[in-house]
């Protein structure tokens, strides 16, 4: 992942259609568009699993019904907790087939329709519940050495719960880490840079104009501001953290894709467009 | 082994609306869902199916615009679907709906089990199911909680009651009503769903099924309602505890002991 920053390469979250979609062949060619232009700019697609607990169908079925390619190192999938094992082995096993190494393991929203991992079935027995730490570790246990494993990282928890959080995520395997959108220097994450220097840490960039969407990941209100501009926030956020990885979520492919090109600076703190 | 699923599409609000004249559910406008309690009756049709093999066929009665249930259904994994659609069968109450639905489970032939949600979310009633028994006169078990053993011949199950449960055999041909209890529903696939708009699901009039139109409709319901009231509100307060955690933690601690919830 440290050679992602290096060679500036955006991870763009994705999401699969919705099962209750009314559009879905609408919303599946929408998917396959947006996915080959990451693809084809070099970028990584970060596709989710039930985000916000909605269901939605998997990365990994929708890759393969749409015939997509999978360019080794480009393409990351989220995987959290709700899911039975079988489902699990699963989805591991076709990312293997598939060419997919890089997987961002997340605890998960969840939903009464998903089922959840239960401890015992990862042999799990000092733990009432499964988490990422759980499932870090399961995989990594399962399939030695296959797969490039991120964490989350919320700088909007407790600071030390979250700090201790994150070492168990790292003790049991997580490589990277993808933080919680932030949309300016943030101290939690300095910290986080402070503590582990060689860690390849992705900030995430809210690129929705509609920030109150983010009272319920940051705990508090936010209301939203009709002079917030995400593409400058984004350039702010580069220049705030020149050595971390970017994650964007909320992209508009019709209005901030083209200019994401001139948002990441050359390591001479150059732009794309001044280079 | 040949079983039946019975389905019904659901106003996906909980809030559904009662006309004031007909006193029936107004479905108009509102989206439309697979019944929650049905998905749980699929899965258990799809796992004895693939215990013993045979068919799973889903069933439903409603406007055309049930076929996405059926289409849903399909996607979590069942063989085929049939759904029953005819002006002749608007108003059905729940004697008339089983009593289509038997007459297609008839035409279906060879049947050995019927799996149904416990009941429906709009009408709440738990009635279709055992009416469909009534009208095949076949052995029914309702509220099943558990399948312990499934054979060739039939079924040794948990059905709940207020004390805990019974358990029962039962021999086919036979009818379940299941509960949450049962199973955990899978998610559809896309592979699944993708196959499910491609499904050519027949649509049976009263007469494809053979059905006497005297029983169907409002003519061939006995059940007349009344009048409909909703449910009485409910009181809640909400009370406010300050000082420090610790403080907090105790007084919420002790107050839920003294109401008997801890």
């Amino acid at each position: 992942m440290r050679e992602h920053i290096r060679q500036r390469r955006y991870h763009v979250e994705l999401g699969p259609p919705r099962q209750d979609s009314e559009k879905l062949l609408e919303n599946l060619e929408q998917f396959a568009q947006k996915y080959r232009r990451v693809l084809d700019s070099g970028y990584v697609a970060g596709i989710t699993d039930n985000s916000m607990g909605l269901l939605a169908f998997q990365g990994h079925e929708t890759i393969i019904e749409l015939g997509l390619p999978v360019v080794p190192g480009q393409v990351m999938i989220h995987l959290n907790t709700f899911h039975t094992k079988e489902n699990l082995h699963e989805i591991l096993d076709t990312c293997i087939a598939l060419g997919i190494r890089q997987l961002l393991v997340i605890s998960g929203d969840g939903s009464d329709r998903l089922p959840r991992l239960q401890p015992h079935e990862l042999g799990v027995t000092e733990v009432e519940a499964v988490t990422a730490v759980e499932l870090i570790a399961y995989i990594h246990q399962t399939w030695p050495g296959v797969f490039e494993i991120g964490a989350a990282f919320n700088p909007y928890e407790p600071r030390e719960h979250e700090m201790e959080k994150l070492r168990r995520k790292l003790d049991a395997g997580a490589t990277f880490i993808i933080t919680q959108p932030i949309l300016k220097q943030n101290e939690v994450v300095d910290e986080v840079l402070a503590r582990y220097p060689e860690l390849p840490v992705f900030v995430e960039a809210w690129m929705s104009r509609r920030i109150s969407l983010l009272s319920e990941a940051v705990g508090y209100e936010i209301k939203d501001d009709p002079n917030f501009d995400p593409i400058e926030t984004l350039k702010q956020l580069h220049r705030a953290y020149p050595d971390c990885g970017v994650y964007l979520s909320l992209l508009g492919f019709k209005t901030q894709y083209h200019l994401l090109g001139d948002t990441w600076p050359e390591p001479d703190g150059r732009t794309g467009e001044e280079a | 082994m040949k079983i039946v699923v019975c389905v019904k599409q659901v106003p996906a609000s909980s809030d559904a609306k009662i006309d004031p004249e007909t006193k029936r559910i107004v479905r108009e406008g509102m989206k439309a869902v697979l019944n929650p309690f049905d998905a749980y009756a699929v899965e258990e049709g799809v796992r004895l199916r693939k215990k013993f093999g045979g068919e799973v066929i889903a069933l439903s009665m409603g406007p055309e615009k049930a076929l996405a249930s059926l289409r849903e259904a399909v996607s979590l994994g069942v063989d085929r679907a049939v759904l029953l659609s005819d002006r002749a069968f608007g108003g059905s109450d729940t004697w008339a709906t089983s009593y289509a639905l038997a007459r297609a489970i008839e035409k279906i032939g060879g049947v050995d089990l019927v799996i149904c949600g416990k009941q429906a979310v709009d009408g709440d009633t738990a009635q279709v199911g055992p009416g469909i028994a009534a009208h095949l006169g076949w052995a029914q078990a309702t509220y099943v909680m558990k399948v312990e053993q499934a054979g060739e011949e039939g079924l040794r199950l948990r059905r709940m009651n207020e004390d805990g449960y019974d358990v029962c055999e039962l021999q086919y041909p036979a009818v379940l009503t299941v509960l949450k209890d049962i199973n955990q529903p899978g998610v559809p696939t896309l592979k699944g769903v993708l196959a499910a708009l491609r499904e050519q699901i027949p649509v049976w009039t009263p007469a494809d099924i053979g059905a006497d139109a005297r029983k169907l409709g409002l003519d061939g319901s006995p059940t007349r309602v009344v009048s409909t009231a909703p449910p009485p509100p409910r009181h809640t307060v909400t009370r406010r505890i300050t000082g420090s955690p610790a403080d907090c933690a105790r007084e919420l601690v002790a107050d839920l002991r003294t109401r008997g919830i801890l």
